[in-house]
């Protein structure tokens, strides 16, 4: 009732009805509307200064202008319709617990998520209080002269540094979804830290999940200074639940000259969610920047983090594994340009898929004419438990230097059965022996994770294993 | 004549749509097509194969190709060289089999449509050459139909010498029965603008297929490349390697596919792309896919560019050698796999000849 | 007299359709320590895998038993827990799984029951040590990277930590120097008590000479055509395996 209300009450503001070319998604054409209005409710809510306000219009004109990527898993089952209900300000749509599904439910069982996380990671209310612990971390870093708020604080606080960095990485014309995160990003956090300093404690998003509208158009920004250093961890291994089902956030970190920034994900968006998420990296002159990514939920995935390597020597180094199950497609990869001489670039990857899972892994290493001495070696390995599945390997390389060196190999195979007889000679049953492969297959990966997010990250393949969470 | 084709040497997925490698987009004026001077085959073992110069094959029962079907529609609608060759069951056909082209003012464009079909345990080696005039446009466009039947084995070499200002097109669809073997070797040595395509559909079980391709880009030249096999066969195998040297303003794009289809267990599939870049203004471009439907296959590839190594470098200059031989020697090895397919000693000199004389009006070396 | 623990008897295996071990029998007490030697392709290698319960080794007919229960068509995994362990000649490599975790996970499924990790790594520490096996691989991948004589010594280090009551071991002494053959003779012996017994499947001798054979048997072609003493090791030397005369 009360959306009709609005509904009508917006459609007087605004006669600006976009049109919409995507012949691809009728949902989108048909869309109850994503409006100019409602992108103002929205700024008017968070008490955008002005120039937000404008930027989040202009982003809304750009989303209505773009094609939604054909060149990837299908996005047929995203509903806009939702996505709009709940990026709506003063949403009464909050979940009750009894709604969240009993996998999502099973799951925070089996790995031991205390109860009154499980309510937060559900999305059902915002009553966990990490906001102790997120506390504590503050005032230890405060002292270091760090920077480190949510996203709406940081525009208040330091609207100019915002300003100078908020969605440069990433524009709004870069891709659609872009476009809408700039429209209607919220909630998210900025870090900032000075220069020289080093972060000694890794920062974990963890502690922001209990921001309202939670989680769906977050927006991280990242800046470390010259010569400073962090570790900062966004996600964590328990399924995160929402029955809007898009995940469209932003990612952009700034390391500048001499600094390093080491950025690890664990993702595992519950399996109905459409993950299209853009993380972008500027490196700058002798930094270093480095992802551990772990991907194992949603139920499609659209995921490359992008380096831009621009000063000279600045370095890239990406791990990353994608665990693909049932009903699932991760389609993740890892994009490098180098624009700078003797920059280096290191990018392993590990996929598996399983139970008719099927994973993408799309990479692009570009090279241009001013990556003199550049180097770059991407590794690729997949390894397909069934033959349901998919695993699809899709590199491109594009050098425009002579003087580089670059290097890229790719495998793909089964777990063999010698292997298994070995490990079973030695008493471990069939299932055993196939968990402690796949473990030992993203090992490379669990080792750069800090120790509880590696032993969380190898309980959810043994989960994943025996077949056992959804 | 307009040569316009809109989607040629398509990627089976697509990527990124702002790389531009998902496909080639070829619009080239080139000679009007007429009629071509007779060529024959020729060779020891053309008394027992039977040949036709007249094809009237349905291309619906053909295999895919390649750089496509708007591609091969095109040959087949130009046409000016048509040629069917069967070689019979049982029949061994060891010396191999020659076809000669030679494009010139009178003879400016080559379009040929070949059909090689070779029956139960039959073998048979063709060597084809494109060579032509200096000084004159010339367009050669190439649609070749490699059928191996059950238990046959063909092998394929394509050495193309064609003086710049030509446009070479080779369009390649290959379909592999039980057991059979195809090998292809291209050497892309000339030509302004080469496009070559090969796909090749491993359809019977233990079916193989290798492909050994040089290329050279010197100048302007303009390389794309678009391979793609296909196993479905249980146990099939195929390996590719594609050795490249880029030097001067050339740019290369190649497209390299294996797709395991669910069924193919046992296949293994393995791919190996090695270009040298020796100067600033190149741009080398590799897609090197694996496409996996199957659990029980096993899959690789590689693809490395870069400079010569140093050490190789440093290694020769201490024997005597300047920079410039070392490079050049290293550049006749890096091609000498390929080349030494080829079945006729004149023809590898000739090949050699070809790549020194190109090699010493390169300024870099 | 001792116990019987391992009874063959007109053991059929075929791999691949091909006919390997074509009547096999043996028998092999508590306590005993056995050889098995043979030219290559005589089906060593398939009896140490059937023995294990190798899916690929398909039994067409016979039985084994151990300790008097039928396995003939047991898993291998169950096998292992019935505390028979086979040394493999081309160990498996276990890219992200450390030697110490993998032996841990071994021990624990073998014994069935949760070990206490302290006395655990005490035991792998003085169990390296004694092979000569330094530390340091404790941490490293299983036998990723390892030279042929480390992964030996890491096949008989898993032998000493899982106490089986049966050890096969395939090829144990090849591409070991003398130092490794000398030590990894020693821990075989260590192993070898009254209880447990040694099944050496070999076509080179060297480890041999550490050791106190009861019987040694000699396969040709699936089958064995031959049964003696130690002395049969030297018949073997001086006439080689076609010469033998098969009394």
């Amino acid at each position: 009732m009360e959306a009709v209300k609005n509904k009508t009450q917006i459609n007087d503001v605004d006669r600006s009805i976009y049109d919409i070319k995507d012949k691809v998604n009728a949902a989108f054409k048909t869309s109850k509307g994503l409006t100019f209005g409602i992108v103002n409710q929205i700024s008017l809510e968070k008490n955008d200064p002005a120039w937000m306000r404008e930027f989040r219009q202009k982003a809304l004109k750009i989303y209505n202008q773009l094609d939604i990527p054909v060149w990837g898993p299908s996005l047929e089952g995203l509903n806009i319709e939702d996505i709009v209900a709940y990026v709506r300000p003063n949403t009464k749509l909050q979940l009750k617990w009894e709604e969240v599904p009993e996998d999502i439910k099973n799951t925070f069982e089996r790995l031991g998520i205390p109860q009154a996380e499980r309510t937060s990671l559900a999305g059902v209310g915002a009553q966990y209080d990490s906001e102790v612990v997120y506390h504590n971390v503050k005032e230890e870093v405060k002292r270091l002269g760090v920077i480190y708020t949510d996203m709406e604080s940081a525009l208040r606080e330091h609207e100019e540094l915002v300003k100078e960095h908020f969605m440069k990485l990433v524009t709004p014309g870069d891709h659609k979804f872009a476009a809408l995160h700039g429209a209607v990003w919220s909630g998210g956090s900025f870090v900032y830290v000075p220069p020289g300093v080093s972060v000694e404690i890794p920062l974990q998003s963890y502690f922001r999940l209990n921001a309202p509208g939670a989680g769906q158009f977050e927006h991280t920004l990242i800046i470390v200074d010259k010569g400073a250093s962090l570790h900062f961890i966004e996600g964590c291994s328990a399924p995160k639940y929402n029955v809007s089902n898009l995940h469209a956030g932003c990612v952009e970190l700034f390391v500048r000259e001499g600094a390093r920034l080491r950025y690890s994900t664990i993702e595992n968006w519950s399996k109905n969610m459409y993950n299209l998420n853009t993380k972008r990296a500027s490196v700058a002159k002798n930094a270093t920047m480095e992802w551990v990514s772990g991907s194992f939920g949603s139920k499609v995935s659209y995921l490359y983090p992008m380096s831009i390597l621009k000063g000279e020597n600045a370095r890239m180094e990406y791990t990353g594994i994608t665990f693909a199950g049932k009903g699932q497609n991760l389609d993740t990869g890892v994009k490098v340009v180098h624009a700078a001489p003797n920059t280096t670039s290191h990018m392993s990857s590990k996929s598996i898929s399983k139970d008719g899972g099927c994973c993408t892994f799309r990479s692009a290493v570009v090279m241009g004419k001013e990556a003199e001495g550049a180097k770059c070696a991407v590794s690729c390995e997949s390894l397909m438990l069934d033959s349901k599945s998919r695993s699809d390997t899709i590199p491109v390389m594009d050098i425009r230097n002579d003087n580089v060196d670059i290097g890229h190999e790719a495998k793909i195979g089964r777990i063999s059965d010698d292997t298994i007889f070995y490990l079973m000679s030695r008493g471990l049953s069939e299932g055993e022996a196939r968990a402690m492969i796949v473990s030992g297959f993203a090992e490379p990966i669990a080792k750069e994770l800090p120790l509880e997010y590696a032993l969380e990250m190898n309980q959810l393949i043994r989960l994943e294993m025996e077949g056992s969470i959804g | 004549m307009l040569l316009e084709l809109k989607e040629v040497n398509k990627l089976p997925v697509k990527t990124f749509r702002w790389l531009g490698a998902n496909k080639l987009n070829i619009n080239e004026v080139i000679p009007d097509i007429k009629p071509f001077k007779r060529v024959e085959l020729t060779g020891e073992g053309v008394k027992d194969i039977k040949v036709t110069y007249h094809n009237n094959k349905e291309s619906e029962n053909m295999p895919p190709t390649g750089m496509g079907d708007e591609a091969a529609a095109f040959i087949c609608c130009h046409k000016n060289r048509e040629m069917t060759v069967t070689v019979p069951r049982g029949k061994k056909i060891i010396e191999p089999l020659f076809l000669s082209y030679r494009l010139d003012q009178e003879n400016p464009a080559l379009a040929e449509e070949l059909f090689l079909l070779a029956e139960e345990d039959s073998e048979v080696t063709l060597v084809i050459t494109y060579e032509g005039e200096a000084g004159t446009p010339l367009f050669h466009g190439g649609l070749i139909y490699l059928m191996a039947d059950k238990n046959a084995t063909i092998h394929l070499i394509q050495v193309q010498l064609l003086p710049d200002g030509g446009i070479h097109f080779s369009n390649i669809g290959a379909e592999c029965k039980e057991c059979s073997k195809v090998n292809i070797t291209q050497c892309e040595l000339g030509s302004s603008h080469t496009v070559s395509g090969i796909m090749a559909d491993l359809r019977g079980n233990k079916s193989e297929l290798t492909v050994d391709t040089i290329y050279f880009g010197d100048k302007e030249r303009s390389l794309d490349f678009n391979y793609v096999i296909n196993h479905y066969g249980k146990n099939s195998k195929s390996d590719m390697k594609v050795n490249g040297a880029l030097l001067n303003s050339s740019r290369k794009i190649f497209r390299g596919t294996i797709d395991f289809k669910k069924g193919a267990s046992g296949s293994e599939g393995a791919e190996g792309e090695y270009t040298l870049l020796f100067d600033k203004n190149i741009k080398n471009v590799s897609v090197p896919l694996i496409l996996c439907g199957e659990e029980d296959v096993s899959g690789k590839h590689a693809a490395n560019s870069g400079k010569i190594d140093e050490n190789k470098l440093f290694y020769m200059m201490s024997r005597g050698l300047s920079e410039g031989e070392a490079k050049k020697l290293m550049l006749e090895a890096w091609f000498h796999p390929a080349v030494n397919n080829i079945p006729s000693e004149a023809l590898r000199e000739q090949v050699f000849q070809y790549v020194k004389e190109r090699l010493n009006h390169v300024e870099s070396l | 007299m001792s116990e019987e623990l391992l009874k063959i008897s007109g053991l059929r295996v075929s791999i691949d359709n091909k006919d390997i071990l074509k009547g096999l029998d043996l028998s092999i007490k508590k306590g005993e320590v056995h050889v098995i030697m043979g030219p290559n392709g005589a089906g060593k290698s398939t009896l140490g895998y059937s023995i294990m319960g190798h899916p690929k080794y398909m039994v067409e007919e016979g039985s084994l038993r151990f300790e008097g229960e039928d396995i003939t068509y047991e898993r291998t995994d169950v096998r292992a827990k019935k505390g028979i362990f086979l040394s493999f000649q081309n160990p498996e490599e276990l890219s992200g799984v450390t030697l110490e975790s993998f032996v841990k996970a071994s021990k624990t499924a073998v014994e069935g029951k949760p070990i206490r990790v302290l006395a655990y790594r005490k035991e792998l520490g003085k169990t390296m040590e004694s092979l000569g096996m330094n530390s340091e691989y404790a941490d490293r991948y299983l036998n990723v990277g390892f030279s042929g004589g480390e992964k030996k010594k890491s096949e008989i280090l898993q032998m000493l930590m899982l106490s089986p009551k049966l050890a096969i071991l395939d090829e144990t002494d090849s591409g070991l120097d003398v130092d490794a053959v000398k030590i990894v003779s020693k821990g075989v012996e260590a192993f070898k008590s009254k209880n447990n017994s040694l099944l050496i499947i070999t076509h080179n001798t060297k480890i041999l000479e550490f050791l106190d054979i009861d019987y040694v048997h000699i396969l040709v072609d699936g089958k064995i055509i031959k049964t003696g003493d130690a002395s049969l090791i030297d018949d073997v030397n001086k006439k080689g395996f076609q010469n033998l005369s098969l009394r």
